[in-house]
């Protein structure tokens, strides 16, 4: 529909098109033979931007267009209805002259955002302390700032047939795998869903069906760790309204790296990365070995030992795997409670659940001691592994492993240890394998261990990097 | 889509040794010291040249057709009805052979560390897990047994400490009285325990090399690890117990790990034997998928549903698995299944050998 001249039609018109919005407004000014109507979303725009730079303009200036009046960034002209109604709904200004069948759109809308804060799900002690917000422009000026070349490639989908999500996809052109690329691009392209929550939705929409409990796409919030990954090769995958960035492909061992390994020295950050897939593999196998061990091989730990484990078991009632069981239930219980309560009561929670349950559960003769430190030692192994997402995996494990154990003892835990095996080496993300092993030279490098920066000469292998030399000459 | 089908030489090392290696850790040397007694060390040597010998054959008749497995060339060496029954033959033997694991394995796991379990459960487990991980690719396979090595290196440092218990090296004392008739004669079961390598004819075109003389180093380094393991257990054997007790201990690897007194494992035995499993397991999972892809190949068109065919030869070994639950059977099975190794592995791949030579100098005529 176009524009008519009249604008007591237009705003009739313009009326209709926002369903009678309360919020919907409109203001009238004039010079001269000239009269101006303003109309304008009073809840999307910034009132000091449009008295300053569309009004007091409009106001001084007699004869001149409107382009050479205003001093706004974002502007455009149309004769169309429904191009004014978005416009409207985006917070920009809409401006007819009376007599004009045209509407002059000026940008102006209100932005309200949560300042840049410090990363609060992912912390490390070294590194930038600067986090993603809610806001995409937000999130990708400070990409921008902080890969300062041309090369960074931004591209915008839009996401959601009814919600217009905005979706920024972030790659360096001349490393990133063209066929991932272009293969991700078709897949967030052919999404077609109503609504997108993100990043939960794009992560799964974008995988193919495959049944794992493993997350295929790092959720990060950091803005280095973002940019160590594109200097990689990988896809960043940023949605507007959402402070988390889907990183993609990704490793397994990607979920066990964290920014402070590459800022510490090599040996220590190599413990530490060590430690943590310990933690990974205590988090959900201890329980079972624990289960296995009480229950088919007390054979296999010394005499004293085993004589301690007896003493502990001896009044328990119910047998270890119900146990372990019982116990991780409890465990879980109470983390989902802490994570869901305000932080002063989840405190309280913690002091409930740690002490009090801990201790009376084991002198109601309920559960052994040995079983406690067990639970507790898996559960705060649990916490060593940076990923979340991985941690909820962890989690999960733990009760199949337990149950096996029970069943066949040690051999039960290794067969579960074989099927756990298969089933990431069977796992890929695009043909490209998402496990590979830790055994072989050029992989060891970034894996199991972090090695002197100076040897990691090669970009990771899953990331299938147009250029895969990183490091030429490590003397300065 | 990325695909990326080939394995790397490391990759194709650790399935070598992995598959070579097997059961037969807990038996060396006892059966490669009937004749030759003390000196059962050598002829375990001896065993790991001739195995070297049926490598370089097999790799001469991989470089004749480096685009393609055996399953595929056999047609043009020697027509198309005989090549289908070829790759029948190849199909049971693979399949015969992880049978034989399997239960030979499940028959120890019984006997030393799960008393109370059923026999057939416990072979019913082994091949759900074989067959789980046999139905996945040959890059996963890789992967999969990349990281089962470690397990190895694990198991391979639990009896180099256990050995070093008291022991006599005068056990080995005099070397070579029983004459080289006895120990090339004992050669002969050394020689089974090193069949694995054969795999090759299957991998020769899956592996991502630059010249095609790297593929026979990488054999020849995983046969020379495999024989260097097998002379240590058998030297470590042999230091510690004598020719009369080697006579009456069928696993003398077993009493060995036994009687090692750690003070952090009380006994080393059933640790070793749980973590031999994953060991065992990746010779039961090779042939069951080297048996997969024979079968694949038997009629006129390639069969094309991996998984299905695997599935299938597991269930099919599992039946026939569960009806060797006693010893004695299984050491029928086994003298059958060693003289069907030395055929399969040995003289077939030679005889084709000599026909794709002869026909080559034919055609050239």
């Amino acid at each position: 529909m176009k524009a008519d001249l009249l604008i007591e039609k237009n705003e009739k018109s313009l009326r209709e098109l926002l369903f009678n919005s309360s919020d919907f407004k409109f203001s009238d000014f004039g010079t001269g033979n000239r009269s101006y109507r303003l109309f304008y979303l009073e809840t999307m725009i910034e009132s000091a931007k449009v008295q300053d730079h569309i009004i007091r303009p409009l106001l001084t200036n007699m004869k001149g267009s409107v382009r050479e009046a205003v001093s706004i960034l974002d502007y455009s002209e149309t004769d169309l209805l429904l191009d004014a109604s978005k416009a409207l709904v985006e917070g920009k200004t809409v401006v007819q002259i009376n007599g004009e069948a045209k509407f002059y759109l000026l940008g102006t809308e209100l932005i309200k955002e949560r300042s840049v804060n410090i990363p609060m799900n992912e912390r490390a002690l070294r590194g930038s302390h600067e986090a993603l917000n809610e806001n995409i422009n937000t999130n990708l000026n400070m990409m921008r700032k902080l890969i300062e070349t041309p090369d960074l490639v931004v591209k915008f989908f839009q996401l959601g047939r009814r919600s217009k999500t905005k979706v920024a996809i972030l790659y360096l052109n001349s490393l990133a795998n063209e066929v991932v690329v272009a293969e991700f691009e078709r897949r967030i392209a052919n999404i077609d869903i109503d609504y997108v929550e993100a990043p939960g939705f794009i992560q799964e929409l974008i995988e193919k069906k495959k049944f794992t409990l493993f997350p295929k796409a790092l959720v990060t919030e950091r803005t280095d760790r973002i940019n160590s990954y594109l200097m990689d090769g990988k896809i960043a995958i940023m949605t507007d309204g959402s402070p988390d960035c889907l990183i993609v492909p990704v490793s397994f061992w990607a979920f066990f790296q964290s920014p402070d390994d590459y800022q510490i020295g090599w040996l220590i950050g190599s413990a530490i990365r060590l430690l943590r897939i310990l933690a990974f593999i205590l988090a959900f196998s201890l329980p079972g070995i624990y289960v296995a061990l009480v229950t088919f091989d007390p054979r296999i730990v010394p005499f004293e030992i085993a004589l301690t484990l007896q003493s502990s078991m001896q009044f328990i009632a119910l047998p270890p795997v119900l146990e372990a069981i019982l116990m991780l239930l409890i465990l879980e219980i109470l983390r989902e409670a802490t994570v869901r309560l305000p932080s002063p009561i989840a405190q309280t929670i913690g002091v409930v659940g740690g002490i009090v349950i801990g201790t009376v559960v084991v002198q109601a003769n309920l559960i052994s001691n040995m079983m406690v430190i067990v639970v507790a030692l898996t559960g705060i192994a649990s916490f060593n592994i940076p990923s979340y997402e991985m941690s909820s995996v962890a989690r999960l494990l733990t009760y199949p492993f337990i149950v096996m154990a029970s069943i066949f003892g040690l051999i039960g835990l290794e067969i579960s240890f074989l099927l756990l095996l298969t089933h990431l080496s069977r796992l890929d993300t695009m043909g490209i394998p998402y496990f590979y092993s830790w055994f072989t030279a050029d992989t060891i490098k970034d894996t199991l261990f972090r090695f002197p920066i100076r040897s990691l000469k090669k970009r990771p292998f899953e990331s299938m990097a147009k250029e895969t030399t990183r490091l030429k000459n490590p003397r300065g | 889509m990325i695909h990326l089908k080939k394995i790397s030489i490391n990759q194709l090392i650790c399935l070598v040794i992995l598959t070579q290696v097997g059961v037969s850790v807990l038996e060396i040397p006892y059966a490669e010291s009937r004749r030759s007694g003390y000196d059962s060390w050598m002829s375990i040597l001896v065993g790991g040249l001739f195995a070297q010998i049926a490598i370089i054959v097999i790799y001469q008749l991989g470089k004749r057709y480096p685009e393609q497995s055996l399953q595929q060339y056999i047609f043009s060496i020697i027509g198309k009805p005989l090549g289908s029954l070829v790759n029948l033959l190849f199909a049971l033997y693979c399949a015969q052979s992880s049978l034989i694991v399997v239960i030979s394995y499940a028959n120890v796991l019984n006997r030393w560390v799960l008393f109370q379990t059923p026999f057939y459960v416990l072979v019913g487990i082994s091949v759900v897990v074989a067959a789980y991980i046999a139905s996945s690719t040959l890059r996963s396979i890789s992967t999969i047994t990349q990281s089962i090595l470690s397990m190895f290196l694990i198991s391979a440092v639990i009896i180099l400490i256990s050995g070093m218990g008291k022991g006599d090296w005068r056990h080995f004392m005099p070397i070579g009285t029983h004459g080289i008739g006895a120990i090339i004669k004992d050669a002969v079961p050394a020689f089974w325990a090193y069949a694995g390598y054969e795999l090759l004819l299957y991998v020769f075109p899956f592996v991502k090399c630059n010249k095609k003389k790297d593929i026979f180093i990488a054999m020849s380094i995983a046969n020379g690890l495999t024989t260097l393991f097998y002379l240590l257990i058998a030297i470590i054997v042999t230091y510690n117990f004598s020719e009369s007790q080697l006579n009456t201990i069928t696993e003398p690897m077993v009493y060995i790990l036994r009687k090692f007194r750690w003070p952090v494992v009380q006994s080393l035995d059933i640790l070793f034997m749980t973590l031999w499993l994953s060991i065992t397991t990746v010779t039961v999972y090779v042939y069951l998928f080297l048996s997969a892809r024979y079968f694949a190949f038997i009629g006129r068109k390639e069969i094309r549903k991996h998984p299905l065919l695997v599935w299938i030869i597991g269930i099919l070994c599992f039946t026939v698995g569960i009806w060797f639950s006693d010893r004695q059977s299984i050491f029928k099975f086994s003298a059958y299944h060693n003289k069907a190794t030395m055929i399969m592995v040995a003289i077939v791949p030679t005889i084709f050998l000599l026909i794709s030579y002869v026909r080559d100098k034919v055609a050239r005529k």
